[in-house]
């Protein structure tokens, strides 16, 4: 799957091991100098060689692969005052000095590897030369997944250093599963780094995951601006990208397979994302979901002073006792719950049989007034602040479970929706992902799932929600069943150190210096946090279970359009007028669909009529859409008015009532 | 795995090991007697500043300098057997922007100092047998440990400055048109050096006495900045005639007389003497950077400090010194 070049003719060594009493050479760190003008730097990958024949015997031969630490430069001046002195006192004379002084570059190496690995000994005192391809992949023991017959490597970027350029591929085993898994990203905002380096990734993953492995797909979680809006649409690249893209064995070319999924806005018929410029909303899907997707998630709607058995027990009940069965109230009525329509009705009828009932007013079916008007208030909550993406009535929307498609990533944009909302669609989703997973039934064998701004949902402090409590249980289990995370935040020291821990792969961009004086950090050497700290667009420097030290590798550009230059090409449309934009959706489905005959259907029927109407008809996908649509919208023409007992005053008022 | 060395044969064959370590070269010394000079700048030895002097600026120059490590590494009875490396090099500097200097010429040597008539057979015939140059002490301080040592280090400096002489005098040939040589110390013991119109030594030692009296008192208070006139030394034995002056780099006031001064040889011509300024003021820059932390830096050229540090780096590591403690050898 790599291309294997023939070894170039043995380079010229760039430098020589020393070692002294102060600084010796160790089985995991060595120290080397160089000509004063070198190519070797923060982050390059060296080769020792121990001249002899007999490895292992202490005759030589043993190889020793090492990543540049740290690097010092010092003259023999015993002490600056000299230098004053030399100069007589007169800085600007320092340099007309007719002879420079001696000068060394030292550096320091961290091992990658030794050959042969045992007996682990001190590296020898023997030529430095700089890295090849074929050193490089030693080094950071690519060679155990790039060759045989199922090789797993995914290109992750290009290792450059002294003018050398090599691909350096990560082990689809530990990255995706099941040896290891989950990538975490760190890096400030506003250098197109993070996001841009998981593009990338994906669509490498997409060209290179291993046959043998299976189907894969990518779930990403929009969650702030246009960022993955548009995944399909090819963006600006140049040369040198081009280049990076050839050298890593990739195809330059955004997504060829995304499905958009958005939430309404509040209006229920405009989508609520920045992909809704003409060209490009047809392909957005709406994400509604009713009272069932709702409620089996409902702890995440409860904060840490809601949880309690009582709490738990009721919205059990109404899960398994009330919702899409027939109920009797108690107090003469029947109820079939299917929406929160139904549901409020429900509860209106709970309340006000308790107030005519006297005596027993405070409890009905053993649950208590209270629990069940917290509960309601939790769940008419979610529907008022996420109105868009809860529907009070009507069916759901929802990603395609059960059929999703190999190489297809599936992106959900909740950037605009209520924090609260955007916790319920990621529990949700993550949650049926690993149920189908479980039941290998999602259609692909491996997803993986991006978010982004995990310190938000993960965060390391503060109190266990149900969203931390799940990417906790997939950092720690995901990797058994295929559902991969690629988290990305500004501060890693602010994520949760169980979720970053369990990350097998990690990359960092550009640093911020406070995180840098984290203790997470403390590993890394001064001149390797410097270089994280002012790291240019596109390098990242990368830790991966077989790199035993982190690699600075580059990436080109992703192929697809970034969000800024998706908005400047497709600006998002002003939302539609009501009418006008049920037209396009019922459009969207069957283009045969006249507009001026369902605006003449619509006159005079309530909005909720409609958009019920239009949920149905969306979900069924009839063949003659405009008839579907007619007939369901025929069919009911107004929600049954809540019965109102007005004239019956309440007996048993209930004074204690918290909410 | 290398063969064994002379020294591992000479102990085999039955010589006592030792480790006696000399202490720390000093170089090559001067005479230490009054000798007298001659005037051929001034009618009497006087002060010249250097203030207004144009100094001159070689395109490229070479600096010629050489090193000495030796040690007792056995005895046979009393007489010692003394292992010793000398060697020199020319280093270039040159020309402008380079200010780095680099290599041109070195030769190295390894020698074995003793008197063969009084070692055991077996350990003349190893020193005889292997490719080591044997230079033999004189028969009458051999015999005499106390005599014997300070004779050996006698042969090693005659046979450094032979080293350097000759590594000079080869240097001749590739000196550039407008290239000068700096040899550190004398060159009256060369022809060809003393010859040369663009080879000067700097003494730093001032063993030998040229004047007395106020002339002498003027050369060695002589303010930092300042030369004094162009002498001719008067010439002794092999000793071929030049010029010199004396050269303040440093101001010796709270130090002592001897600080910073310098003593520059060049050939006897008289375009020595219309050099004398611009030669000194170019080796007043030379000052910087400063050759410290070797305790001669104040009258030490870096670029010769540098020659000196390019080759002890290069020298074999059993005959330099360090101070380490000799504690009796453990049997690991």
């Amino acid at each position: 799957m790599i291309e294997r070049r023939d070894p170039a003719p043995p380079p010229t060594p760039i430098g020589r091991v020393v070692a002294t009493e102060q600084k010796p050479a160790t089985p995991h760190q060595f120290h080397f100098w160089t000509a004063n003008e070198t190519s070797i730097g923060i982050g390059a990958i060296v080769r020792v060689e121990e001249t002899g024949e007999e490895p292992g015997k202490g005759e030589g031969g043993r190889v020793v692969w090492g990543v540049v630490t740290d690097g010092f430069a010092y003259s023999d001046l015993a002490t600056p005052l000299h230098d004053v002195v030399g100069a007589e006192g007169d800085p600007a004379r320092a340099d007309e000095s007719p002879t420079v002084r001696q000068e060394i570059r030292l550096w320091t190496a961290a091992v990658l590897r030794q050959q042969p690995e045992e007996p682990l000994q001190p590296v020898p005192l023997g030529r430095v030369h700089v890295a090849t391809d074929a050193d490089v992949a030693q080094a950071l023991r690519m060679d155990a997944y790039l060759g045989g017959a199922e090789p797993r490597g995914i290109p992750v970027g290009l290792y450059t250093s002294g003018g050398l350029e090599a691909p350096v591929y990560l082990d689809a085993d530990f990255l995706l599963g099941p040896e290891a898994a989950h990538l975490n990203i760190s890096g400030v905002s506003g250098l197109a780094t993070k996001t841009s380096a998981v593009e990338f990734l994906l669509g490498s993953i997409f060209e290179h995951f291993p046959p043998h492995k299976g189907r894969i797909g990518a779930v990403c979680f929009n969650v702030k601006g246009p960022d993955l809006c548009f995944l399909d649409h090819a963006g600006s690249l140049d040369e040198e990208d081009r280049r990076r893209y050839e050298r890593l064995g990739l195809e330059a070319k955004p997504f060829a397979k995304v499905r958009y999924y958005a939430p309404f806005k509040s209006d229920g018929v405009n989508l609520n994302t920045l992909r809704t410029h003409r060209e490009l909303v047809g392909a957005v899907e709406p994400l509604v979901w009713g009272l069932r997707e709702v409620l089996d998630y409902a702890e995440v709607l409860l904060n840490r002073d809601d949880i309690d058995a009582k709490a738990d027990a009721f919205i059990d009940f109404l899960s398994d006792r009330v919702v899409d069965k027939s109920f009797d109230d108690g107090f003469g009525g029947t109820h079939r719950v299917a929406t929160f329509a139904d549901l409020e009705r429900l509860f209106r009828a709970i309340f006000d049989g308790l107030e005519l009932a006297g005596g027993r007013g405070d409890t009905w079916r053993t649950h208590h007034i209270a629990t069940i008007r917290k509960v309601r208030n939790r769940l008419s909550n979610i529907s008022t602040r996420a109105k868009g993406l809860v529907a009070d009535d009507g069916p759901s929307s929802d990603l395609p479970w059960g059929r999703f498609e190999d190489r297809t990533v599936y992106v959900v944009d909740v950037a605009n929706v209520d924090p609260l909302g955007q916790d319920l669609v990621f529990a949700r989703v993550v949650s049926k992902l690993r149920e189908h997973l479980e039941r290998r039934d999602l259609g692909v064998d491996a997803v993986v799932v991006f978010v982004d701004e995990l310190n938000k949902y993960a965060p390391a402090d503060g109190p266990e929600t149900y969203v931390k409590k799940m990417l906790l249980d997939i950092s720690e289990r995901g990797r058994y069943l295929g559902l991969v995370l690629f988290g990305a935040e500004q501060f890693r020291s602010q994520v949760h150190r169980r979720v970053v821990g369990n990350a097998g792969t990690m990359m960092f961009g550009r640093m911020d210096s406070d995180e840098l004086a984290t203790p997470g950090y403390q590993v890394l050497s001064p001149a390797t946090k410097i270089k994280l700290a002012t790291l240019p667009i596109g390098e990242l420097m990368v830790r991966h279970p077989h790199f035993t030290q982190p690699i600075f590798v580059r990436f080109p550009r992703p192929a697809v359009l970034r969000g800024r230059d998706g908005v400047e090409r497709f600006p998002p449309a002003a939302d539609l007028p009501f009418e006008e934009a049920v037209v396009r959706q019922l459009v969207k489905l069957d283009a045969r669909v006249r507009p001026n005959l369902v605006k003449d259907l619509m006159a005079d029927r309530r909005e909720d009529d409609v958009r019920r109407a239009l949920a149905l008809t969306r979900q069924a996908r009839p063949q003659d859409v405009f008839a579907h649509f007619k007939k369901l919208l025929g069919a009911r023409v107004a929600a049954a008015p809540v019965p109102v007992r007005a004239s019956v005053p309440p007996l048993n008022p209930i004074s204690d009532e918290p909410y | 795995m290398s063969p064994p060395s002379w020294v591992d044969a000479v102990l085999a064959a039955g010589a006592v090991p030792a480790s006696s370590l000399p202490d720390a070269s000093l170089g090559r010394t001067d005479i230490e007697e009054f000798t007298g000079a001659d005037p051929v700048e001034d009618g009497q030895l006087q002060v010249h500043p250097l203030g207004e002097a144009q100094a001159l600026t070689p395109r490229a120059v070479g600096f010629l300098d050489g090193i000495e490590h030796w040690r007792v590494v056995g005895y046979a009875g009393v007489t010692p057997i003394v292992q010793a490396h000398i060697a020199a090099a020319i280093r270039r500097r040159g020309p402008p922007p380079d200010r780095r200097p680099r290599t041109v010429a070195e030769e190295a040597e390894e020698l074995a100092i003793t008197r063969l008539d009084l070692l055991p057979d077996a350990v003349r015939r190893v020193l005889e047998e292997r490719r080591v140059r044997v230079v033999e002490i004189p028969r009458e301080d051999a015999g005499q440990p106390a005599r014997a040592l300070p004779a050996a280090r006698v042969e090693v400096q005659k046979a450094r400055a032979a080293l350097e002489r000759g590594v000079g005098e080869r240097g001749l040939a590739a000196l550039g048109a407008e290239e000068w040589l700096v040899v550190d110390g004398v060159i009256s013991d060369s022809p060809a050096l003393s010859a040369h119109p663009r080879v000067i030594g700097v003494v730093k030692s001032h063993g030998a006495q040229y004047f007395e009296g106020a002339e002498l008192e003027r050369a060695l208070t002589l303010a930092a900045g300042h030369r004094t006139s162009v002498f001719r030394p008067t010439p002794r034995g092999a000793r071929r005639e030049i010029h010199s002056w004396y050269l303040r780099l440093w101001p010796w006031e709270g130090n002592d007389l001897l600080y910073g001064l310098v003593r520059v040889e060049a050939r006897a011509h008289r375009d020595t003497i219309a050099l004398a300024s611009a030669v000194s003021a170019w080796l007043l820059r030379e000052r910087a950077p400063l050759a410290a932390p070797d305790r001669r830096w104040d009258r030490l050229l870096y670029a010769i400090h540098d020659v000196e540090t390019y080759l002890s780096a290069r020298a074999p590591r059993d005959v330099v010194s360090y101070p380490a403690s000799r504690l009796p050898r453990t049997g690991s």
